[in-house]
């Protein structure tokens, strides 16, 4: 099969170039809003939207799930990143199974080698794995780290022994398939919550923190400056490089809203107003539709714009907690 | 449908040696007459009665009341058949709960197999197949899920990964899980429980040890699990008062906290050693069901109370996801911290307390008094202070969830957790230590945490409570005098002073209050630096309560509160204690050696750090476990002459 470069890669060609299925819009979640008296959600997993149903479950029903990827080369191949651990299907999605064991838990999210599926790497609450076989075992790949907490991780895909995964103690990379970590200079030693990366535009990386604001770099992290400073002391759990066009950049974070830049984060915009909470989770630009952002708010549904914010509209799935939120090649199986 | 396996292995029998000199059956413990044989004769009495009384409180008519326990017991007796199969498929039709279906239902396949039809083993074999639980977030819940999943593999020992929920195999599942408890039962042998000492968490230990004891077919895994499960018994064995699990505890219920009697281990006491009254509860009747029978040795360690002694055992936090601090150490990709216990046992009560700090997350009892009851339940025989603290900082030290989210979604199940009234919690900005029969806590409290006060919680069912003009409170709880001096002034008020404990919280928190809640009074002192004393002793020791107070109040005492809190006291016996807010505290003019605290040290029960190697003594009879070599060994040693 033809290896392409991104991740979005799949749902381009979905567009009309090959018959891979379309790339449609995901959410890890868990619906914590109605739960009461209780330690647990009265529902979670992965939740597609279809043009047509709107959201349905998709995979199997699991309580805590923070992430889900699709092997770039091969969209048959499918990983949950869960409490349990991670949950792989490799027929898209009719069949999964549980490949790691009891030493991996509370994974948040996995990334996979666009050039080799057999490479596969994830962040977890108890530090960072990889895989080299595709997922049917795992090592700890923990040198270098100050901190193992990590919930978020992000290939260079044109250079895929190198990651940047950001961590409670600062944002590291590594050159080496994960063998040896360094911490990036420039950006703060705090929480790391969330790393994303333009496609069009790979030179451009966007990570927002704990407290220590949002950082860009537009040099492919040789250096990382701060931005969106009118929200820097707040706790900025979301993040969007647009896929197309790396000037429209978003963040989100807790009792902040969204605040969104169009020129490559020389300037921001506080798009707070018309959101149904402050509170901002998950941000995602829409790679079918130039300029559409979605951002998901804890436990008020999820909203998406047309005009980088300045209205918002209904997305539905009011009363959930997004741990991500994104655009990925899954098709509905019903569970 | 795939049939379960017919196979089930002959009980390997247990690796013991026996070690009998001559005169070994001259060696009757003082103070617990019964032999081994009166022991386990008494024990299958209250046995039966408790599976009865579970058989007893089926209503066959009701088919919508019933937990998989209940089925359990029915299908093992052969009683309410319709009843249980009826239920049967109600729980397993839309299975929730994660664990805490995997392991009642685990109970059900083995003590019911003989009446489970080819049909039911359809239901229950679709359930496992379909229903993808979680594996949850604390080591009771893994123990749980890892003991459920093993033994559900054997009974279906060939099935491939399309038969199961997770995709593995039935050989693959029982790999894992076998590997998972084995290194669980290592960690906590060498370095001691995570979830140390629950009065209601020791009830999924129990329980899926008591599951892979009873019908594990592996025997390495089986005698590990029964070994593991002796020393979780052993442990609260050597803490128990009448029956009551005392002293500090990683997580604790308001409920529990209040009348102690009313927590899982007091229901364990009296099926395993006769204390107290019959309470039905889950552990204990896998416990039942499962053919177990506890040694002698653990009943005359439980109610030996024959002489005063000090039990001190090493603990650790649970796993700390981050800030998880300069001191924290690393075992198994986890990091912990050591928590030291330290427990004073006398006939009349017992006193227990850690070092304080965020040792647990939401639940955790840094120190209290248990008093001596014969029939505990329905009195809060109880004496304790605490910090109520809650943030951010510890639901993330402990959770994966969010800052901003993880306090509101603590308190969704732990409705207490942000409440000023709560009666349990850990805090960064507290210290403990203890001398036998004197608690001595001191704070720090920064400003703006949440919250400024210190609670101390005065039950109802003291008597003699008396404020004197020196400062010291004093009250009598059953045979214990009690003395507290707050170095700051306090106000009283009821205990539930937000109504939170009466209202609506859910089973856990609330149920029940105008019964175990009502009545009581908290003692409410607010300070940025605090402190107390609190000593305590028999009834038996001085000539009167005005004794115990007048010589009370003669005990030299000096403390502090700038720049922090210091203390200098002389307890009732003499010792010198002296702490400083934040430097190891001193007894006796000497630092307690933190540093060389002993996993277990004690006249019943000890072992050292690290060794997985354990003893138990009572009278002439030492029982080892050896966790390196799998082997239980008793020797009983000759009577001198």
């Amino acid at each position: 099969m033809k290896r392409f470069a991104t991740l979005f890669a799949t749902a381009s060609l979905a567009l009309g170039l090959t018959a891979e299925p379309a790339a449609v819009l995901f959410t890890a979640a868990a619906f914590t809003k109605a739960q009461r008296n209780s330690s647990i959600p009265t529902d979670a997993g992965i939740f597609v939207r279809l043009p047509d149903a709107g959201w349905v479950p998709y995979g199997p029903k699991i309580q805590q799930v923070a992430s889900a990827s699709v092997d770039p080369s091969d969209s048959s191949r499918i990983f949950l990143a869960c409490g349990n651990g991670i949950v792989r299907s490799t027929d898209s999605g009719k069949t999964w199974r549980m490949v790691t064991g009891w030493r991996e838990s509370d994974i948040t999210a996995i990334v996979i080698d666009p050039t080799d599926g057999q490479r596969i790497y994830a962040s977890s609450g108890w530090g960072l794995i990889r895989s080299f076989d595709g997922g049917d075992s795992w090592t700890s790949i923990d040198t270098g780290l100050t901190e193992k907490f990590s919930r978020t991780i992000v290939m260079d895909d044109a250079n895929p022994s190198r990651l940047l995964a950001g961590t409670a103690g600062g944002l590291f990379v590594t050159t080496n398939h994960g063998d040896t970590w360094a911490q990036v200079k420039g950006v703060p030693s705090a929480h790391v919550l969330r790393l994303r990366r333009g496609i069009d535009q790979p030179n451009v990386w966007l990570a927002v923190t704990e407290g220590q604001g949002a950082w860009l770099s537009t040099d492919d992290g040789a250096s990382w400056r701060l931005t969106a400073p009118d929200v820097a002391s707040a706790n900025l759990y979301a993040c969007a490089v647009d896929p197309h066009d790396a000037n429209n950049l978003a963040v989100g974070g807790w009792d902040v809203g969204v605040v969104t830049s169009n020129d490559g984060g020389a300037t921001w915009q506080n798009r707070a107003a018309g959101l149904p909470s402050p509170n901002v989770l998950t941000l995602v630009y829409d790679p079918h539709h130039a300029g559409r952002v979605w951002a998901a708010s804890f436990e008020e549904g999820i909203v998406f714009s047309d005009d980088a914010g300045a209205t918002w509209q209904d997305g539905g799935l009011d009363g959930s907690l997004t741990n991500d939120l994104g655009f990925l090649p899954l098709e509905p199986i019903a569970r | 449908m795939i049939a379960p396996s017919n196979f089930r292995a002959a009980r390997w029998p247990l690796i013991t040696s026996f070690v009998f000199a001559l005169q070994a059956f001259a060696a009757t413990p003082p103070v617990a007459p019964l032999t081994d044989g009166e022991m386990a004769a008494t024990y299958q009495e209250r046995r039966e009665a408790f599976i009865a009384g579970y058989i007893d409180r089926t209503d066959p008519t009701n088919l919508e009341r019933g937990g998989l326990h209940d089925v359990a017991v029915n299908l093992a007796r052969g009683t309410n058949l319709e009843w249980a199969r009826a239920r049967l498929r109600a729980l397993c039709e839309s299975p929730r709960g994660a664990m805490f279906w995997m392991f009642p239902m685990v109970l059900v396949m083995e003590a019911g197999e003989e009446n489970l039809t080819a049909d039911d083993w359809s239901v229950i074999r679709e359930a496992w197949k379909t229903y993808f639980p979680y594996r949850g977030d604390t080591e009771n819940h893994w123990l749980m899920y890892y003991a459920s999943l093993y033994l559900a593999a054997e009974v279906w020992p060939d099935l491939p990964g399309s038969e199961w929920y997770n995709g593995k195999s039935s050989v693959e599942n029982r790999a894992e899980a076998k590997e998972y408890l084995l290194e669980s039962i290592r960690i906590t042998t060498a370095y001691g429980r995570g979830e140390y000492d629950s009065p209601n968490y020791i009830d999924p230990y129990v329980s899926a040890l008591t599951l892979l004891v009873g019908w594990s077919q592996d025997e390495e895994l089986r005698l590990q699990a029964e070994m593991m499960l002796e020393i979780d018994l052993a442990d609260f064995a050597v803490e128990n008062i009448g029956g009551v699990y005392g002293g500090a505890h990683s997580r604790i219920y308001p409920k529990h906290a209040i009348q102690p009697a009313l927590a899982a281990s007091t229901s364990l006491a009296w099926l395993l050693w006769g204390q107290g009254e019959m309470q039905l509860n889950g552990s204990a009747l896998i416990v039942a069901l499962s053919g177990y029978t506890p040694p002698a040795i653990l009943q005359r360690i439980a109610t030996d109370r024959s002489k005063s002694y000090v039990h001190r055992e090493l603990k650790r936090t649970r796993w700390r996801m981050r800030h998880a601090g300069p001191e924290s150490i690393e075992m198994a990709n986890h990091r912990t911290i050591p928590v030291y216990k330290y427990s004073y046992m006398t006939p009349d009560y017992m006193v227990g307390s850690t070092q304080g700090g965020l040792l647990q997350p939401i639940q955790q009892q840094t120190w209290s008094l248990n008093w001596h009851e014969e029939k505990p339940l329905g009195i809060a025989s109880t004496f304790f202070a605490l910090h109520p603290y809650y943030s951010a900082l510890e639901g993330t030290m402990y959770f994966g969830a969010d800052w901003d989210t993880v306090v509101d979604l603590i308190a969704r199940s732990k409705v207490d957790y942000n409440s000023p009234d709560k009666l349990m919690s850990g805090s960064p900005h507290e210290q403990v230590f203890q001398h036998k029969a004197t608690v001595i806590g001191l704070y720090d409290i920064p400003p703006g945490t949440t919250f400024p006060n210190l609670n101390t919680f005065f039950s109802r069912d003291l008597i003699n409570r008396t404020e004197d003009p020196s400062g010291w409170i004093f009250a009598q709880g059953g045979s214990t005098y009690i003395a507290y001096r707050p170095f700051v002034a306090g106000e009283w008020r009821p205990t539930d002073w937000t109504g939170l404990l009466a209202g609506g919280a859910g089973a856990w928190i609330s149920s029940g209050h105008a019964e175990w809640g009502a009545g009581h009074q908290v003692y409410v002192s607010e300070s940025p630096t605090n402190g107390y004393v609190a000593q305590f002793a028999a009834e038996h020791e001085f000539e009167s309560f005005d004794a115990f107070m007048a010589a009370v109040k003669a005990l030299p005492l000096e403390f502090k509160l700038e720049p922090t809190a210091h203390v200098k006291f002389t307890t009732l016996d003499g010792t010198e204690l002296e702490g400083t807010y934040g430097e190891t505290p001193h007894i006796g003019g000497q630092p307690i050696a933190y540093d060389t605290w002993p996993l277990y040290e004690g006249p019943f029960m000890n072992g050292n750090r690290g060794e997985n190697v354990l003893e138990l003594q009572h009278g002439h009879e030492t029982r080892r476990f050896d966790f390196n070599s799998t082997q239980i060994s008793t020797t009983v040693t000759p009577t001198a002459r």
